[in-house]
């Protein structure tokens, strides 16, 4: 993406062709609007960067099929140019020529045909470069088929297109089946264009549309070269004749004919004609790539203020920032397209009564409706005003446009909470609801910038990606933050391309019947081109997971916020869902995933009763099962219950999270609509859940924080997650406690294990493991701790032990701080607790996470059983009772007077 | 395009018996099992309608001369690697609608498996109703009437074919099941809602019969 320097903002309107009312397509489902067809196709030109073409920014669709482009945009074009100067010498032709012939070049190698190339369209910066534009209006139209205009000027257009007629469109697939331009119908154009350089005036300017037209057919009749013809032209000859051989050849070889003979641009290129240029000429700068094997810093450049205040653009710090990210800032300081549009008087619709037709039929055929004009092709380009941005970025001081990173990574390593380094005083912006800080311009901009270098330096710089994500992530850059946070690295792009995505196979048709069941109210993934990604990056994830996991339906509510972030880049989405499944949904693809998920839903309960045992238990007593309504959203990470805004919030927090944070968020989902849940019954529940009611999102995200962070790590222990990753974690930092996987840790006898399933489900409370009661407890010291944790206040659940073994088993040993309460005698036979000292003790500790420990029996659980039916919250088991403490010397013998 | 008009409940008197029922739908991937109970249940037609993921569950009520009949949906997961949640879903069912599309002769034959399995595994007097959906297609039409009838008729299944689109038979399959239940009198007071037995591995006969009274 290249800097904004001096460009402007430039804004263009067009029509898509509107379909009759009611027209529908094979599977009797409504037709797609040709709008979002649009909006999907020019997604990649946003990508197609070089430093001869106008950079494409963004699109929008409004009312009446109509689409707004936002582009680069330079106030001269070669039109005027012309105009103001008469003639061009023959080396200031070839140099401009050449650098047309450059941005052609691009557009072709990557498989677009500019179709609308002319003098108008051919733009020139402040230093005379040329920047073609319009470039990419042929290819977002699918070659014109979703536009009721022609695309290019009459008098550029190259025989061929002139013979095969106007655009037809299949009626099925709403698809352009001809006549579809290739590269070398610029190939004519741009010798046309030479031409009218040449002879210091527009081709045929003095005749009306159908002679030009008849010129160019003419040329089809003759056998002579066309160039030849012009060059007996009176008017012309003259001109043409002074020509060098050279720039006469490469004229006459781009005006030929037969497309097929004509010359390539790539060939043109290379012509003599053009030596000195292509010496002189500069590489394109090669875009960053976040993840790839080539070297990427070879030729790293980071601006730093020194160099800036040294060039000629002095103060101006905005104009080195990227333009994409110029105009992500421009909107939020306010700029509003519509609005921009409305003051110019674009966007002028003529009332509805004047489009009535004059005649219907009872078939519902309409006739004598005007051609609304407003469907044709407006040239009107309207500049965006910079202004408001700049203004509102006046106060920023130079250098925080160049952080410095390592100063704050020291400073970090304090125990103090991650901040955000760049933006010292912005810290009390960080503590505005996300809603409001992701719209405020300044707060934004300094994450962008910092999130921006930190990108460039990944994976170096991981671990402090980490700590920023932690405050937040900057919408412009969250797809590489997302990538960051997944680890993906390497050579993504190979690894995808490596894959078949197109060879049939038995799962195609559920992930066709899905696709357009996905998210579809969101614009650009319910586009042709984005239900073609879809398919591909599925595929691919199935293939490559082939004879191990399978498809199953909500695999594609998973890859959607991947692809709707990396529309742009396929094999990044895929890597990304690749990353991502194992780390949060590991074996639940297995064709047999049984085991996997009720073991999940049972952990889940368990975590229901832990923290709350009113809800579970009203819950469990009308027969509300997690089975009946959570499976959708453990599957899917929530992706198919959320729409995408919500999603992209919830994954947000959800990926620096390890892998029992999910189950942490489904028990703050039932905490928000808890109220709603104990007054309803089994009907109501299910029904309120068949339909995702709204959630605030950011606050069931700190709910979830604060459930995670009160929940003992083994208490969320499941035997089908992921088992420790071989390769060394420690980039990561470790900032407390919860930030590993319970799996990732070193095993030991202390440690948790599988559990039985008709056990797991017979228990209402979790487990927790010897050695994070001793972690919790602090029953040893340091040297003994498994885990690195740091001891803070606050830092982790406090805990309470209660022994319920008889009292002389208690006598004999237990563990330190734990009280007494035998569960023979417990409870009264109405179920109550029997009172006395040890349980008005429990009762003072009701804020701690209460262990129950028993021996190896089933007496723990069922006492803890009875706990949360009492309602005591935050109950845990201690897993293979005292027993496991034998060989520790942990075994006390406890104060005889308790 | 497709009417989108409130939903229909046949209005009559409410005085009268009140039963309950559970109904399940069944059959292949986006033949339109979740667009049919939507048409159902709120009058809507969903041209994106999500898939279905595990299942989903649905109320309503409607009006048969003086019984008000309450079906308690569920509708499942059409993906065949979802099968095996089936079971929890339509055990217990007093009756189930098999859907297939006229547009994919496959969709029939899965819906032809549906009805062996239920004949087998579920509740012996379950109510099988075959709805042939997507009828709005006609001009795609791969599965014929006469043989999708014929199939019904030997195994004694109400059959019609349904459009979720234009609402077409779609109350009335709903309406005709209705009818058809067994809204007797032996079985009491209506039994306090318990949700779906999962604990109970093979409780394919649980017979909880039409809860009437
Ligand atoms: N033309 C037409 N399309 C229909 C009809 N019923 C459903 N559809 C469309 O068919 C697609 C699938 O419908 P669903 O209701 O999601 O199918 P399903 O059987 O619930 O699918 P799963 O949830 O995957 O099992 C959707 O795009 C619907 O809009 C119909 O009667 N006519
Ligand atoms: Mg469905």
């Amino acid at each position: 993406m290249p800097v904004l320097g001096t460009a402007q903002f430039g804004v263009r309107t067009f029509y898509a062709a509107s379909h009759p009312h009611d027209k529908c397509g094979a599977n009797g489902l409504p037709v797609t609007p040709n709008s979002v067809k649009i909006l999907g196709r020019f997604q990649c030109l946003t990508s197609l960067s070089h430093h001869r073409l106008c950079q494409y920014l963004d699109i929008s669709k409004t009312k009446h099929e109509c689409m707004i482009i936002v582009s680069e945009h330079h106030p001269q074009c070669l039109k005027e140019k012309l105009k103001s100067e008469g003639t061009f010498s023959e080396e200031q032709i070839v140099h401009t020529g050449f650098q047309i012939l450059e941005g052609l070049v691009h557009l072709h190698d990557n498989n677009v045909t500019h179709r609308n190339l002319g003098l108008e369209n051919v733009l020139l910066d402040q230093e005379g470069n040329v920047k073609l534009s319009e470039h990419g209006l042929y290819y977002m139209t699918d070659y014109g088929a979703d536009v009721s205009f022609p695309i290019g000027l009459p008098r550029y257009m190259p025989p061929e297109v002139l013979c095969s007629g106007p655009v037809r469109v299949d009626d099925d697939s709403g698809k352009c089946i001809q006549p579809l331009s290739g590269p070398k119908a610029d190939v004519w154009t741009f010798g046309i264009l030479l031409l009218e350089l040449i002879l210091g005036q527009e081709m045929w300017s003095d005749l009306g549309i159908n002679e030009k037209l008849q010129k160019i057919l003419q040329f089809v009749k003759s056998d002579m070269s066309p160039f030849d013809i012009l060059c007996q032209n009176n008017a012309t000859a003259q001109k043409l004749q002074a020509l060098s051989l050279e720039m006469r050849d490469v004229i006459r070889q781009c005006l030929i004919v037969s497309s097929s003979k004509r010359v390539k641009s790539g060939d043109l290129y290379q012509h003599p004609l053009f030596k000195a240029e292509r010496a002189k000429a500069v590489p394109p700068k090669k875009d960053f790539t976040m993840c790839t094997t080539e070297l990427r810093c070879e030729n790293l450049e980071l601006p730093t203020y020194e160099e800036t205040i040294a060039n000629e653009f002095s103060d101006d710090h905005l104009s080195q920032r990227n333009m994409q990210e110029v105009y992500y800032l421009w909107r939020l300081a306010g700029g509003d397209l519509e609005s921009v549009l409305k003051k110019a008087g674009m966007s002028k619709t003529r009332p509805p009564v004047n489009l009535l037709p004059c005649f219907g039929i009872l078939d519902g055929d309409v006739f004598g409706q005007d051609r609304d004009y407003a469907e044709l092709l407006d040239n009107t380009v309207i500049k965006l005003n910079q202004e408001q941005l700049r203004h509102r970025l006046r106060d920023i001081p130079p250098r925080a446009y160049y952080p410095r990173l390592e100063d704050e990574a020291k400073q970090l390593d304090g125990q103090q909470l991650p901040t955000s380094p760049s933006c010292g005083e912005l810290t009390t912006s960080a503590t505005l609801p996300l809603i409001i800080r992701e719209r405020d311009v300044e707060y934004q901009f300094h994450r962008i910038i910092l999130y921006d270098r930190l990108l460039i330096a990944y994976p170096f710089k991981r671990a402090h990606i980490w700590r920023e994500a932690r405050v937040d992530i900057p919408p412009l850059v969250r797809a590489n933050v997302w990538a960051a946070l997944l680890e993906v690295e390497g050579d993504v792009q190979g690894a995808y391309d490596a894959i078949d995505k197109e060879t049939p196979t038995a799962t195609d048709r559920q992930i066709e019947v899905d696709i357009p069941r996905c998210h579809q109210y969101h614009e650009l993934l319910s586009s042709p081109t984005a239900h073609g990604k879809f398919k591909r990056v599925l595929k691919a994830w199935v293939l490559s997971n082939f004879g191990h996991y399978v498809y199953w339906q909500g695999l594609d509510s998973l890859c959607a916020p991947f692809l709707a972030l990396n529309f742009n880049n396929e094999a990044m989405a895929f890597a990304c869902l690749s990353a991502f499944i194992p780390k949060y949904l590991h074996k639940f693809f297995l064709k047999d995933n049984s085991p996997v998920i009720q073991e999940y839903l049972a952990v889940f309960s368990h975590l229901i009763a832990f923290h709350d045992p009113e809800l579970s238990n009203h819950l469990d007593g009308i027969g509300f099962i997690p089975d009946l309504y959570a499976i959708p959203w453990f599957l899917t990470m929530y992706a198919h219950v959320f729409p995408m805004h919500k999603i992209m919030h919830l994954w947000d927090t959800l990926l620096l999270g390890n892998s029992s944070l999910p189950l942490c968020i489904g028990v703050a989902i039932l905490q928000q609509l808890r109220d709603r849940l104990l007054s309803f019954g089994f009907n109501e529940c299910i029904l309120l859940f068949s339909d995702m009611p709204e959630i605030d999102i950011e606050r069931c995200v700190h709910d979830s924080i604060k459930i995670f962070c009160s929940t003992p790590k083994s208490a969320t222990y499941r035997q089908h997650a992921r088992a420790a990753k071989s390769r060394n974690v420690e980039e990561r930092p470790n900032v407390s406690y919860y930030s590993r996987d319970y799996n990732e840790m070193p095993r030991t006898e202390l440690s948790m294990e599988p559990i039985p399933m008709d056990e797991l489900k017979g228990e209402k409370c979790p487990r927790i493991s010897a050695e994070d009661l001793i972690e919790l407890g602090e029953l040893a010291g340091a040297g003994f701790s498994r885990s690195p944790t740091k001891k803070r206040q606050g830092s982790k659940p406090m805990i309470f032990i209660v022994d319920v073994r008889s009292q002389e088993d208690y006598r004999r040993g237990t563990i330190q701080g734990s009280i007494n309460i035998p569960f023979q005698t417990a409870f009264s036979p109405e179920g109550e607790l029997v009172p006395g000292p040890a349980v008005s003790t429990l009762n003072q500790k009701r804020s701690q996470v209460i262990v129950v420990l028993g021996n190896r029996g089933r007496s723990a659980s069922n006492f803890a059983n009875e706990l949360v039916r009492l309602g005591y919250s935050r109950v845990c088991v201690l897993h293979k009772g005292i027993d496991v403490f034998r060989t520790t010397g942990l075994i006390i013998v406890p104060p005889a007077d308790i | 395009m497709a009417s989108r008009g409130g939903p229909q409940r046949p209005n009559g008197a409410s005085q009268g018996k009140i039963c309950q029922f559970k109904l399940v739908l069944l059959g292949e991937s986006a033949v339109g099992k979740s667009s049919l109970v939507l048409r159902f249940v709120k009058g809507q037609f969903h041209e994106y309608q999500e898939s279905t993921i595990g299942a989903a569950f649905l109320t309503q009520t409607v009006c048969l001369d003086d019984t008000t009949v309450k079906f308690e949906i569920w509708d499942t997961a059409g993906q065949e690697r979802y099968h095996s949640l089936a079971p929890m879903y339509y055990r217990g069912a007093q009756a189930a609608i098999v859907v297939y599309d006229i547009t994919n002769p496959d969709t029939f034959g899965r819906a032809k498996t549906w009805v062996k399995e239920l004949q087998r595994q579920a509740s012996p007097n379950i109510v099988i109703a075959l709805a042939g959906n997507k009828a709005d297609l006609a001009s795609k039409r791969m599965v014929e009437f006469d043989e999708a009838q014929a199939y019904a008729e030997e195994n004694s299944l109400l059959f019609m074919e349904t459009s979720a689109k234009t609402a077409m038979n779609v109350n009335d399959i709903f309406l005709a099941i209705a009818k058809k239940l067994p809204k007797s009198e032996t079985s009491g007071t209506p039994q306090p809602r318990q949700g779906v037995r999962l604990n109970n591995e093979q409780g394919g006969q649980q017979s909880e019969g039409g809860c009437c009274k």
